[in-house]
C-alpha cells in the first residue's frame, strides 16, 4: 500500500512539474510579445528594359494578402521610395509602369513575392523588366463549373477564351494551353529539381493546337474558344441552368465519347502531355495556374519531371516561351499561396468559390476607333481580371476567327 | 488514421461516463449524509441555504482554507430546472429560442472540524435560430480567434460541472489548509452547414491556507487552470462548400471556406492560468467583514490545422479585482458587497512562414505583436437586508448599483469600440409561512440599464461585409440599449417524508427585458424542482 503511495504521489508531482513546464513557457512567450507598431520601407528598382524606353514613373504597391491591406507609392526609376505606415507581415511587393512610344506599349514589371517585413526601414530592391504589351493573352475564363437544376455540381462547361489583344494577325498554330502543378493552391509547393528550377513552370497536362492542319490565323480583335466539351451545355441532358453555349467554341480538349461526351464541331486539340488521363479535360474548379505558349521544340511526353520526394509526371516549360500567364485561387485569402512565379503573373484572380456559374474576365482598357477592345495586361490578374455573371464568350465584341466556320 | 479517430472519440465517450458516474456517486453521497447529519436540526429549504450563503464570507473566495471560518452547517440539495428563453432582444450569437434542461446538486459538510462542499450539475441546451457562430460553445470566452457564418443554425449542447472546496481542521490550533477544484467538460455541435462539432474542458486548481488570529484572519491561495477546447468544421453537403470568416476582433477577420481541399483546419484553444488571491478577515460580535484581493493570468493559444499547426492568435489576460464583504448578523442579517475588477485582454498576432522543405513544411513565427486590447473595468455595490436570520429569513429586501465600461482597440488599422453601462435595481422576497411545515415564497425585481456612452468605429479592410454590417453592428446597438428588466419569482417548499427530515420545493421564476427605444424583448422562464436535506 505504501509502495502505491509513493507512485501516486511520483505521479501527481509529475503531472503538476509537466503542467507548470508548458505553462511557463506559454506565459513566457506571451509576455514578451509587445504591442504592434507600423514599420516603413525603402523601395528601389532596378531596371533591365533592354531597348524598351526608361518610364518617367513606376507605381509602387505592396499588397498584404492576409490583411487585404495594400499600399501605394510613385518611384521615380533612378531614386529610391520610403513606404510608411506598413502593417508587419508578409508582402507581395509589384513595381509596374506603362508607356507609350513609337507605336508601341510598353509594360515594365518587377515582382517581389512572399518578402516578410517585420523590421524597420527594410531595404527593398526589385527588379523590373520591360516588354511590348502581348499579342495573345487570356480574355476570360470559367473554370468553376455550375449548379444543376437540382443542385448537383456540373464541370463540363468549363472554357477559357484566348484574344487577340494586338495590332497585328497572330498565327495560333501550335499554340500550347497548360496547368501547372499543383493543381489547387496550396502552402505546400513541390521542391523542383536543378539548379535552373526557377527558370521553369511545371505542367500537370499541356493541349496543343494541331500543327498539322495549317494556319489558325487571329485577326486584330479576334479570340477563340477553348473548350472542355464544345457542345451545348444548356441540353437537357446536360445541364439546363449552364450559363453557357459552346457549340461555336474553335476548340474542345476531346478525349473519348461517352454517354455524355460527343465529337463536337470544334476542332480537337492534340493532347500534348498528359501521363494519366480521364475522360475529360476537368481542370479545377478551385482555380488552377495556367499558360499559353508556343513551344521551341516538339513536346516529348517522355522528357517529364518529377518534384523532389516525388514520382508524380510533369512538363517544364520555359518562361522565356509563356505568352501570357493567369492564376487562379480558391478564394481571395488564396493569393497569398501563389504558384505562379510573379515575372508571369504577380497576383491571381477568383470567382470566390465552386460551381457558382461566373467566370473571370480581363478588363478592357481602352475601345479603338474601330470598335475593337483593348484589354488590360499588367501582368497581374488581380488588377486584370474581374468577376463576371453570367460567362459569355466573346464579350466586349470579339470576333470569331474567319476559319470558324461552325460558329 | 479512422484508427485514431476512433480512440479519441473512444476516450470522449469513456470520459462523458466517467463524469456519469462521478456525478451519480456524489448524488448518492449527498442523499446518504442527511440521515445523520440532520437529526435535532432545523429543515434545510431554499430559503435556509440562501441565507446561509449570504451570511458566510470566505465561502465565496477561492480560498477553501477559509471554509471552516464561516461555520457552516451541513446542507444539501439536488434541483430540477428547466429554463427557456424566448424573443429578439439579444445578441446575433445567442438562439432566437432556447432550452436548458439541468440537473445540479451541492453538498455541504461538517467532518469534525472541517467543512467540505461539493456540487455537480449536467445541463443539455438546445438554442434554435444562432447567427455567427461556427465553432464556440461560449462564444463570450475573452478569445478573439474563431471562425463564423452567417447560416442561421441551431445548437445542441451539454456540459459537466464537478466542484469541490475543502477546508482542514485546525493545524497547531491557527492555521487550516484548503483546496478548491473544478473540473468542467462541454461538449456541442452545430446543426447546419459548416457544421462544427467542438469539445472543451477545464480543470482548475486552488490550494489555499488560512490562519486565525484572535478576531483576525488572513489567508492566501493560488490558482491554476488548464483549458482546451477542440472545434472541428464539416459539411454535411459536400457539394457546397461554405464561406467562413476568422474573426480577429472587433470586425476584422479573413474568408476561408469549410469543405473542399484548402478547408478550414479544426481549431484548437490551449490555455492555463495562473494567479492567486489574498484575503483579511475581520470579525467582533455581530459584525464580520473580508477583503479579497485576486490577480490572475491568462495564457491561450489559438492553433489550426494541429498537424501543422498554425497560430491563429494567442490571448493574455490579465484580471485585477478586488472585494469587500461586510455582514452584521443578529436578529436580522445584513451584507454588503463593495467589488472592483479591472481586465485586460490582449489579442496577439503572428506572422508566419511556411518553412516549405519537402521533409519538414511547418509554420515558422517571424513576428508577433499585439494588435488588439480589450479592456473593461467593473465597479459594483450591492446591499442585501433580511428580517428574521435564524435559520429562514422572513423576507429580504435588495439593492444595487453596477458601473462596467468596455475600451476595445485594434490597433492597425484602428478600430474600437466603446461601451460604458450604469446598471441599477432592487429586489424583494417574502416567506410565508404554510400548515404543515409548508412556505411560499414569493419575490420581485427589476433592473434598469441605463447607457451612458458607446461607439463603435470600424477601420478594416472590409467596411461592407456581413461581419461589420450584420454582426458586429447589431450586436453594438444592442449592448448600447438601455433596458428595463422586470422579474418575479413564486416558490413552495414542503416536508415530506415519514422522517420530516427531506424538504421538497418548486419554484418558477421569469424575467422580462424590454429595451428603452425600439422593438425587442426577450423573456427568460425557469421550471424548478428539487430536494433539500
Amino acid at each position: 500500500m505504501s509502495e502505491m503511495k509513493r507512485v501516486y504521489k511520483i505521479l501527481v508531482l509529475a503531472i503538476l512539474t509537466v503542467f507548470t513546464a508548458v505553462s511557463c513557457q506559454q506565459f513566457d512567450n506571451i509576455s514578451k510579445v509587445g504591442k504592434v507598431e507600423a514599420l516603413s520601407a525603402v523601395v528601389k528598382v532596378n531596371l533591365n528594359l533592354g531597348s524598351a524606353p526608361v518610364p518617367e514613373n513606376l507605381n509602387v504597391k505592396l499588397i498584404n494578402y492576409s490583411e487585404r491591406y495594400e499600399i501605394s507609392a510613385t518611384l521615380n526609376p533612378n531614386g529610391s521610395v520610403t513606404i510608411n505606415n506598413i502593417i508587419p507581415g508578409i508582402y507581395t511587393v509589384t513595381v509596374t509602369a506603362e508607356k507609350a512610344q513609337d507605336g508601341f506599349t510598353y509594360n515594365y514589371s518587377g515582382n517581389l513575392v512572399n518578402i516578410d517585413i517585420v523590421n524597420p526601414n527594410k531595404q527593398l530592391t526589385v527588379q523590373v523588366g520591360a516588354s511590348k504589351s502581348g499579342a495573345l493573352v487570356f480574355k476570360e475564363v470559367f473554370y468553376c463549373g455550375s449548379r444543376t437544376p437540382t443542385g448537383g455540381s456540373y464541370f463540363r462547361d468549363q472554357f477559357y477564351e484566348i484574344y487577340n489583344n494586338s495590332e497585328n494577325v497572330q498565327n495560333i498554330k501550335g499554340l500550347c494551353i497548360a496547368i501547372l502543378h499543383p493543381l489547387t493552391a496550396t502552402a505546400n509547393l513541390p521542391v523542383w529539381p536543378g539548379a535552373d528550377a526557377d527558370k521553369f513552370v511545371y505542367a500537370s497536362t499541356i493541349w496543343q493546337v494541331p500543327t498539322n492542319r495549317g494556319d489558325f490565323l487571329l485577326n486584330p480583335g479576334e479570340s477563340i474558344i477553348i473548350a472542355q466539351m464544345a457542345d451545348d451545355h444548356k441540353k437537357a441532358n446536360l445541364n439546363p441552368t449552364s450559363p453557357v453555349n459552346l457549340l461555336s467554341a474553335e476548340f474542345e480538349t476531346f478525349v473519348n465519347t461517352t454517354s455524355l461526351i460527343q465529337d463536337n464541331p470544334a476542332i480537337n486539340m492534340v493532347m500534348a502531355f498528359w501521363p494519366t488521363p480521364t475522360p475529360q479535360w476537368l481542370t479545377t474548379v478551385f482555380g488552377g495556374a495556367f499558360v499559353i505558349y508556343f513551344p521551341s521544340q516538339p513536346i516529348d511526353p517522355n522528357n517529364f519531371v518529377s518534384p523532389i520526394g516525388a514520382t508524380t509526371k510533369h512538363f517544364k516549360i520555359s518562361i522565356e516561351e509563356v505568352v501570357d500567364a493567369l492564376e487562379l485561387v480558391g478564394n481571395a485569402n488564396q493569393v497569398q499561396l501563389k504558384r505562379m512565379p510573379a515575372v508571369l503573373d504577380a497576383g491571381a484572380s477568383t470567382v470566390g468559390g465552386t460551381y457558382l456559374g461566373v467566370s473571370v474576365a480581363r478588363k478592357v482598357k481602352e475601345t479603338t476607333g474601330d470598335g475593337r477592345v483593348i484589354l488590360f495586361d499588367t501582368n497581374n490578374s488581380s488588377n486584370d481580371f474581374e468577376v463576371m455573371n453570367p460567362p459569355v464568350i466573346r464579350r466586349y465584341g470579339a470576333k470569331a476567327p474567319a476559319w470558324n466556320t461552325w460558329k | 488514421m479512422e484508427i485514431v479517430f476512433n480512440i479519441i472519440k473512444t476516450m470522449k465517450m469513456r470520459k462523458v461516463k466517467y463524469i456519469y458516474w462521478a456525478g451519480a456517486l456524489i448524488l448518492t453521497l449527498l442523499i446518504s449524509f442527511e440521515s445523520a447529519a440532520q437529526k435535532g436540526k432545523n429543515i434545510n429549504s431554499p430559503v435556509s441555504v440562501e441565507l446561509l450563503k449570504a451570511r458566510a464570507l470566505w465561502f465565496h473566495t477561492n480560498n477553501g482554507a477559509g471554509l471552516t471560518f464561516d461555520n457552516l452547517y451541513d446542507f444539501s440539495d439536488l434541483q430540477f430546472n428547466y429554463a427557456l428563453k424566448s424573443g429578439d432582444f439579444k445578441k446575433r450569437q445567442d438562439g432566437e429560442n432556447e432550452r436548458v434542461f439541468g440537473v445540479s446538486t451541492q453538498g455541504g459538510v461538517k467532518l469534525g472540524e472541517s467543512y467540505a462542499w461539493g456540487s455537480f450539475a449536467y445541463n443539455n441546451e438546445m438554442q434554435k435560430g444562432t447567427l455567427y457562430n461556427t465553432m464556440m460553445l461560449d462564444f463570450q470566452r475573452a478569445v478573439p480567434y474563431y471562425a463564423v457564418d452567417k447560416n442561421l443554425s441551431d445548437w445542441k449542447k451539454q456540459n459537466y460541472e464537478l466542484k469541490m472546496n475543502v477546508s482542514s481542521k485546525p493545524l497547531w490550533d491557527r492555521y487550516f489548509v484548503g483546496i478548491q477544484g473544478e473540473y468542467v467538460t462541454k461538449t456541442g455541435a452545430k446543426q447546419i452547414d459548416p457544421r462544427s462539432t467542438v469539445y472543451y474542458y477545464t480543470i482548475t486548481l486552488k490550494p489555499g491556507i488560512a490562519a486565525k488570529f484572535g478576531n483576525h484572519s488572513a489567508g492566501l491561495n493560488m490558482l491554476y487552470q488548464n483549458l482546451r477546447q477542440e472545434s472541428g468544421t464539416t459539411n454535411s453537403n459536400s457539394q457546397v462548400n461554405q464561406d467562413v470568416y476568422v474573426l480577429k476582433g472587433l470586425g476584422n477577420f479573413y474568408s476561408a471556406v469549410v469543405g473542399g481541399l484548402q478547408s478550414l483546419g479544426m481549431f484548437t484553444f490551449d490555455g492555463n492560468t495562473l494567479g492567486g488571491d489574498i484575503q483579511y478577515s475581520y470579525s467582533s460580535g455581530s459584525l464580520s467583514m473580508l477583503l479579497n484581493g485576486t490577480y490572475s493570468f491568462r495564457a491561450e493559444d489559438v492553433l489550426s490545422a494541429p498537424t501543422k499547426p498554425k497560430k491563429e492568435g494567442s490571448v493574455k489576460d490579465e484580471l485585477l479585482s478586488a472585494n469587500l464583504a461586510i455582514v452584521k448578523s443578529g436578529t436580522n442579517l445584513s451584507r454588503l458587497d463593495l467589488s472592483y475588477s479591472s481586465r485586460e485582454i490582449s489579442g496577439i498576432e503572428y506572422v508566419q512562414v511556411l518553412d516549405n522543405s519537402w521533409i519538414v513544411q511547418r509554420w515558422v513565427d517571424v513576428y508577433s505583436s499585439v494588435r488588439s486590447d480589450f479592456s473593461s473595468t467593473d465597479m459594483s455595490a450591492a446591499y442585501s437586508f433580511f428580517k428574521g436570520a435564524a435559520h429562514e429569513y422572513k423576507w429580504r429586501a435588495g439593492a444595487f448599483v453596477n458601473y462596467r465600461k468596455t475600451d476595445d482597440i485594434y490597433y492597425i488599422p484602428e478600430s474600437s469600440m466603446t461601451i460604458e453601462n450604469f446598471y441599477m435595481g432592487a429586489d424583494a422576497k417574502i416567506n410565508m409561512a404554510l400548515k404543515g411545515g409548508s412556505s411560499l415564497v414569493a419575490g420581485a425585481g427589476v433592473v434598469y440599464k441605463n447607457n451612458l456612452d458607446g461607439s463603435y468605429i470600424y477601420g478594416g479592410a472590409d467596411p461592407s461585409s456581413l461581419v461589420v454590417t450584420d454582426f458586429m453592428t447589431p450586436d453594438f446597438k444592442y449592448m448600447k440599449q438601455s433596458y428595463t428588466k422586470i422579474g418575479g419569482e413564486l416558490s413552495y417548499f414542503t416536508v415530506v417524508g415519514k422522517s420530516r427530515r427531506t424538504g421538497m420545493f418548486f419554484k418558477i421564476t421569469a424575467d422580462y427585458y424590454k429595451p428603452s427605444q425600439g422593438e425587442g424583448n426577450r423573456v427568460f422562464t425557469n421550471f424548478g424542482a428539487g430536494f433539500t436535506f
